[in-house]
Formats: C-alpha cells, sequence, structure tokens
C-alpha cells in the first residue's frame, strides 16, 4: 500500500498555478514525476501522490523544480481562470481510472511524436551536410575543369596562329622562290645568246630544263634541288636474303607471360599420353584387346594370387602398370604378392607408392590405406627393422583402430623391441 | 589534385575527337600541314583512306578514297617534301605508293607478301637522313621485306625463315642508324617475343634476343642518327627501352622495363621535337607520357673487360585515360610539338594537344 502524500499547498494566479509538495525525506527525480493534461502524479516507492486537476494545463510548458526537499510545481493553465481546487471534486473511482488511463497513453502519443519529430530532423541536418559536401566538391572540380579549359584554349589558340604562319609562309616562300628563279633566268639568258655560237650541248640542255620547269607550277620551283639529290642518291641496294631463325614456339598463338605457366602443363601432359602410348605400341601388338586393359589384368592378378601363382600375378601387375601408373591397387596388391615371395625391399617399394597414390587420406581408401600399411609393416619386421615396422602397424591402428589382428601384431613388435634392446 | 600539380605536369588536351564510321587502323599527319591521314577498313570489307584537316575545333573531311582491300598502315617516311605520297599495306600483302591529288592508280605497286602486312616504316625522305628512300614491310607470313621505290617487283632485301622452320607473325618493323648514305638496319618484332636487328649494310643479322612476350611495337628515337635508344612494346603491359649505343657479345644491349598497364601496350611514339620523350598507347585506352633520363655513365666495363651499356631510368610524365577501347595508332605532328592524333578500336580519332613540353 503506498503511502500517500497530502501535505501539499497550492497557490494560483489566472494563468498559472504554483504547487508545491514536501517529500518527507525521498529523493526526487524526474522519472518519478509523471504529468499530463490534466493528471499529475509523482510516486517514489513509497510514496505516492496524484491529482486529477481541476482543469487541463499546458504539460509540455509546465515545469517541477526538484530541491530542498519537495517539489515545485509551475503549471500553466490551458484556459486562464481561477480554479475553485486544485483536484477535481467527487472524484470517483471509475472517472479516476479512466482519466489516469486516458493520461498515460497521451502520455505515450506524446512520447512517439517526439521521436518522429527527432528522427525527421536528424535526417534533414544529414540531408543538408551531405548537399553542402556536394556543394563543395563541385566547386573544387570546376575550379580544375576552368583551369584545363584555359588551357585548352590557349592551346587552340596557338594552333590556329601556327597553322596561318605555315599558310603564310609557304606563300612567301613561293613568291621568293618565283622572284630568285627570275632572277636566275636572266643571267642564263644572257649566256645562252653568247654561247650561242658553240656548242655547249650539256649547258643549253640543262638551261632548257630550268626554263621550262619554270613555266611550270609554283611548286616544280624546287625540282632544281630535286634533280640534284636525285643525282646524289645512291643506286638500288643489291638484293639479298638474310636467312632468320626463331625462337622455338609450339602454340601459334602470341607468347604471353601469364600463359606461359599453362602451356607448360598442357605440353607435359601431352608429352606423358605420347609416352604410354608408343612405349606400348611396340611389344603390345601380339596381345589381345582385353589383355590391354588394366582392371581385367589386375582381375587376373588377383585371381593368380588367389591360386598361390604369385610369380604369374606379379607379371600380370607389372603389365597393367606399365599401362597404368596411377591405379594404387595394382601397387598394393604386387605388394602382396611380394610378401610372399620374400622380396621384402620390393615389398616396401610398392606399398609406399600405394601410400603416395593414396594421397587424399578420405575414409574411401581408408581400408587400402589400412592394408599397405600393415603389409610394408610386415615387410619392415620380416628385414628385422622392427622399429619401421613399429611406426607402420601404428599408422593402420590409427586408421583402424577396432582391429584385433593389428594390435596383436603391434604387441608382439614391441616385446621384440624391448628384447633386442634389453638383451643388447 | 592541387592547382600546382595541375600547373606544371604536361596536360593531354583533347582537342577534337571525330567520329568515323569504319575501323581505323592507322592515322598520319601530313608532313608540313595542318592535314592528317586516316587509313583503315569499312564495314563491307573495303579499304578506306581519309583525309581532314584542322580548323580550329573541328576536322574537316578534304577527300575520302575508297580501295578494294582493307589497309593496315601507312608511312610518309620514304618520299620526299614535295610530293609526299603515302604508302600503304593492306591485308592482302600488297605495298602500294600512292599519289593522293590523283589515288586512282598507285605510284607504285608489288604483292610484296602472301599475308597481310601488319607493320610499314620508311627512311630516307622528308628531307631528314641521307641515303636511298627505302620502305621496309613485315607481314604475318614471317618474312619482313625491304623496297626501293626505284625498283619493282623485287624488295632489295628479304628477312625470311630458313625453308622447313615454321614461321612467327611478323608484327612491326622499323628501321633506324641511318646516318650516312651505306649505314642502316631494320628492327623487327614478332609474335612470339623476338626481337632481331638486321644490319642492311652487311646483310646480317645484328643483334637477337627475346622478351618473352609478342612484341607489338619497336621504335628507334631518331631514324637519322647513329642508333640510340629503341623501344619495343608488348603484350602485358610491359615494354623496354634499350640502350643501343654499346652492344656486348653476349649480353646484347642494356634495357630498361617497365610494366606500365595490365594490358596491351600497342603503340610506342617519340616526340619529333625531343627524342628523350615518348608516349605509349594501351589496350585499357589510356595514355602514358614518358620521359628517359640517361644514367651518368652510359657504358661500362665489365669483368672481361668488354664495354657494356648501362641503362638509365624512366619517369611517367602523364598518363590519360580517353577511350575505353585499345589505341591502335598514335602519331605526333613533326610540325607542331605536342601535337598529335590518336585512333581507337571505338572508331573514334582523337586530335590531343600535349602542353608544356618545352619546359621539361
Amino acid at each position: 500500500m503506498p503511502v500517500w502524500l497530502r501535505e501539499h499547498s497550492w497557490r494560483q494566479t489566472l494563468t498559472a498555478v504554483y504547487l508545491s509538495l514536501p517529500l518527507r525525506g525521498a529523493r526526487a527525480t524526474p522519472a518519478n514525476i509523471f504529468c499530463s493534461e490534466q493528471y499529475l502524479k509523482v510516486s517514489i516507492p513509497p510514496f505516492l501522490f496524484e491529482a486529477i486537476l481541476y482543469a487541463p494545463i499546458d504539460d509540455t510548458n509546465s515545469s517541477a523544480k526538484i530541491g530542498n526537499g519537495n517539489i515545485f510545481f509551475t503549471l500553466y493553465k490551458k484556459e486562464p481562470a481561477m480554479w475553485d481546487s486544485l483536484t477535481l471534486a467527487n472524484a470517483d473511482k471509475e472517472k479516476l481510472q479512466y482519466l489516469r488511463e486516458r493520461a498515460v497513453l497521451k502520455a505515450h502519443e506524446k512520447a512517439k511524436e517526439e521521436t518522429e519529430a527527432k528522427k525527421i530532423t536528424k535526417q534533414e541536418h544529414k540531408k543538408y551536410a551531405l548537399e553542402a559536401t556536394m556543394k563543395l566538391e563541385e566547386a573544387e572540380r570546376k575550379r580544375i575543369e576552368d583551369l584545363k579549359e584555359k588551357e585548352r584554349q590557349k592551346v587552340a589558340k596557338e594552333l590556329e596562329l601556327w597553322k596561318n604562319q605555315q599558310k603564310n609562309g609557304d606563300k612567301y616562300k613561293s613568291i621568293q622562290k618565283k622572284g630568285e628563279i627570275h632572277q636566275e633566268i636572266e643571267p642564263l639568258k644572257e649566256k645562252k645568246s653568247e654561247k650561242i655560237n658553240k656548242t655547249q650541248i650539256p649547258n643549253e640542255g640543262a638551261s632548257k630544263t630550268r626554263l621550262k620547269s619554270t613555266k611550270g607550277c609554283l611548286g616544280s620551283c624546287s625540282i632544281f634541288s630535286q634533280n640534284l639529290k636525285e643525282e646524289q642518291l645512291p643506286a638500288p641496294r643489291a638484293a639479298a636474303t638474310i636467312k632468320v631463325n626463331f625462337t622455338p614456339r609450339v602454340f601459334p598463338t602470341a607468347l604471353r607471360e601469364s600463359r606461359v605457366a599453362e602451356e607448360e602443363e598442357w605440353l607435359h601432359k601431352q608429352a606423358e599420353a605420347r609416352r604410354i602410348i608408343n612405349s606400348d605400341l611396340s611389344e603390345l601388338e601380339d596381345l589381345k584387346e582385353e589383355e590391354k586393359n588394366p582392371d581385367w589384368l589386375k582381375d587376373k592378378g588377383n585371381k593368380m594370387f588367389a591360386m598361390g601363382d604369385y610369380l604369374g600375378a606379379v607379371n600380370a601387375y607389372n603389365l597393367a602398370v606399365r599401362l597404368n601408373n596411377k591405379l594404387p591397387l595394382l601397387y598394393l596388391n604386387r605388394a602382396a604378392c611380394h610378401l610372399k615371395l620374400r622380396n621384402l625391399h620390393k615389398a616396401i617399394e610398392d606399398s609406399s607408392k600405394a601410400l603416395e597414390l593414396l594421397t587424399p587420406p578420405v575414409p574411401d581408401n581408408e581400408s587400402a590405406r589400412v592394408k599397405a600399411h600393415v603389409r610394408r609393416g610386415t615387410a619392415f619386421c620380416q628385414l628385422e627393422l622392427y622399429t619401421e615396422g613399429l611406426q607402420d602397424y601404428e599408422a593402420a591402428l590409427k586408421i583402424d583402430p577396432r582391429n584385433k589382428n593389428i594390435e596383436k601384431d603391434a604387441e608382439k613388435i614391441r616385446h621384440l623391441i624391448q628384447g633386442t634392446m634389453q638383451s643388447s | 589534385m592541387s592547382a600546382a600539380v595541375v600547373a606544371e605536369r604536361p596536360q593531354v588536351v583533347s582537342h577534337v575527337q571525330q567520329a568515323l564510321s569504319y575501323t581505323v587502323f592507322d592515322c598520319k599527319w601530313v608532313p608540313r600541314s595542318a592535314r592528317l591521314l586516316c587509313l583503315g577498313s569499312a564495314a563491307r570489307g573495303t579499304g578506306i583512306i581519309q583525309l581532314y584537316e584542322l580548323y580550329g575545333a573541328r576536322l574537316e573531311l578534304l577527300r575520302e578514297i575508297e580501295k578494294p582491300k582493307p589497309i593496315k598502315c601507312g608511312t610518309f617516311g620514304a618520299t620526299s617534301l614535295q610530293q609526299r605520297y603515302l604508302a600503304t599495306g593492306d591485308f592482302d600483302g600488297n605495298l602500294n605508293i600512292w599519289n593522293l591529288e590523283a589515288p586512282e592508280i598507285p605510284v607504285y605497286s608489288v604483292k610484296g607478301h602472301k599475308e597481310i602486312i601488319n607493320s610499314i616504316d620508311g627512311v630516307g625522305g622528308l628531307g631528314i637522313g641521307e641515303g636511298a628512300p627505302e620502305i621496309v614491310t613485315g607481314s604475318r607470313d614471317g618474312t619482313v621485306k625491304v623496297w626501293d621505290p626505284r625498283q619493282n617487283d623485287t624488295p632489295v632485301a628479304n628477312m625470311e625463315p630458313i625453308q622447313g622452320e615454321s614461321k612467327r607473325d611478323c608484327w612491326t618493323v622499323a628501321f633506324g642508324n641511318a646516318y650516312n648514305q651505306e649505314e642502316r638496319v631494320v628492327c623487327a618484332g614478332y609474335d612470339n617475343g623476338d626481337i632481331k636487328l638486321f644490319d642492311l649494310k652487311t646483310m646480317s643479322l645484328r643483334w637477337a634476343t627475346n622478351i618473352k612476350n609478342g612484341v607489338c611495337s619497336v621504335e628507334f628515337d631518331r631514324k637519322d642518327i647513329n642508333m640510340n635508344k629503341l623501344v619495343a612494346t608488348s603484350l602485358e603491359g610491359k615494354f623496354h627501352v634499350f640502350d643501343m649505343r654499346t652492344q656486348h657479345p653476349t649480353k646484347g644491349f642494356a634495357f630498361v622495363s617497365e610494366k606500365a598497364q595490365k594490358s596491351t601496350i600497342w603503340q610506342v611514339r617519340h616526340l619529333p621535337q625531343n627524342r628523350d620523350i615518348f608516349m605509349t598507347s594501351g589496350g585499357s585506352g589510356s595514355l602514358h607520357l614518358w620521359k628517359y633520363e640517361y644514367p651518368a655513365q652510359r657504358s661500362k666495363k665489365d669483368s672481361e673487360g668488354s664495354e657494356m651499356g648501362v641503362a638509365g631510368s624512366l619517369c611517367l610524365l602523364q598518363n590519360v585515360t580517353l577511350s575505353t577501347q585499345p589505341i591502335s595508332s598514335l602519331d605526333w605532328s613533326p610540325d607542331k610539338k605536342g601535337l598529335c592524333v590518336c585512333g581507337a578500336f571505338d572508331q573514334t580519332l582523337r586530335v590531343l594537344i600535349v602542353t608544356k613540353l618545352n619546359k621539361i
């Protein structure tokens, strides 16, 4: 049950109500005060004060001052009128409830509106800031553009000037040349008349051509220099051929550094394929079609192994490997044959090769890998290299921990090792 | 980018853009004029030569010539300044020299190669250098042939693969070392990365190397001097600058290489007015302007006492992206410093001006 605070005092003017509420030792914060148009509540647990006001107030402009052990409210009335009392009299429970609820709702709405308004102003501020930066950047860009434009115009003017100079220059040159030619022709004519009796054909011939050419267009005045130069030009070169060797390249496309790696790989694979085909062709012509199939050969080998013909099985596997050296099972089975034949080193080699080919260690090739390890381990042990053998057995156990045989064998080897160590 | 940086570096300003209705393979300035030529292939499979004149901010089409076969490359290098005949190589292997005033019949014509002529160069004309004017063509049939316009039908030099050897496409050719009447070299780049230097005076192979990527373009910094520098550009965005003054008996020429862009570098062109500045154009539609800086000593002695060249360093002056398609051809104007034209595979011709080249 809350403790009601009833010792409030108030006074009013036409437009405002001043309410003073002493707090009996309690500390108030703004969160404890709830005020709406016609409802005022102060709740500081366990203290409670509420009042249904006589008339509506303007709650946005009203204020509350917290201090000195009391709260001082300044409430501005909506309608300037003198109130008979602070609170509404004959306020029954229902009305109170109803008013309270309305007050709360109103407060909520107000809060919502406020957040909305805040959002909108924030957005507008952002927009404004964006526009401002854009304007600045535009200005900068424009400045640079203007500089460039100025350069461009300057340059265009220079170009025009140069062009005009060119044209004028040509005109002047041709006029000058014309003048010179006329000057030249005068003395020539005099010479000609002097030498008219002498048969100096070359001179005449030369002067004739010169006269002829001057009757032509202005441009040909330079034929003088042209003729002279032509006489000085060397004869056409004696025809010859130079034979050229190119850096060899297999592909008809151009060489690019970024493609070199791909090209190398492609060539390598081609070479491999060709090698296999070539090596087979020579010796395998007398074999039947099925005997060229590595899988068929593998099956044959397996059958021979089961029957105890270990050498035959090895032959079959050898041929299969020649045809396709990337099948791990071939090496695996050949290792088993070699074990039976007591070719221990070969068995080790083959099991190692098989393991290499089984490189992505996935659950699918688990059994194959276990077999490879076991066979290699057996070979090592028979060579009395017990530590290596143990390593292989342990690897096999790691792949397949549930195999009892392997465990037993591993134990045996451990004992053997300890035995030899003790004795030595 | 601060204003100061903008002000100091050379800028590449796009002056005019011209949309074309055909694929342009080569563009060249007509010497001593503000006119330029475009060579290419129309959609219907014929060759196009267009002559434009630069008027202010636009290009005006003066003449359009159509030929039966698409044209791949052209040069003014072997004609005199007065005649200004254009030598072209086309897709069929024909070398033709045209007088643009009367383009119906070529002045010189020969079916030089069995396959497309990829690249052409001329030397001895335009009042530059000495010696007979000659034209060299490199073709997909693996041969490089040198022609003299005064001699019909047979080349004066033929660099062909040994009988029975498989051939590689020749992608680019360039003349160099033509500083007197006898000396001349031809440099050829092939699609398997080979660069070969043929000496025409001794008719022999002077130097060969392989730069591990197909060679798209080679150019000497000047054709008419003792060979100084050679730039070779290739696929994969790389190019090499060789110092050609000192040849080591085994190691050849010293070089510096640079990987500029992720894509093929289609062309390299040296600025006619400054032989240490060159522009490379790339498959990503970009142009890079480079400056070569010489080392303190251009040659040094190696452990056996033979002379070995020392390569310098490269400095990127500017780069700009103009197009999304490769810029396949580039030409500097020999008359106005900084004016250049480039043609790209987006069927656009662009006239550019590179500023501030005087201050470099």
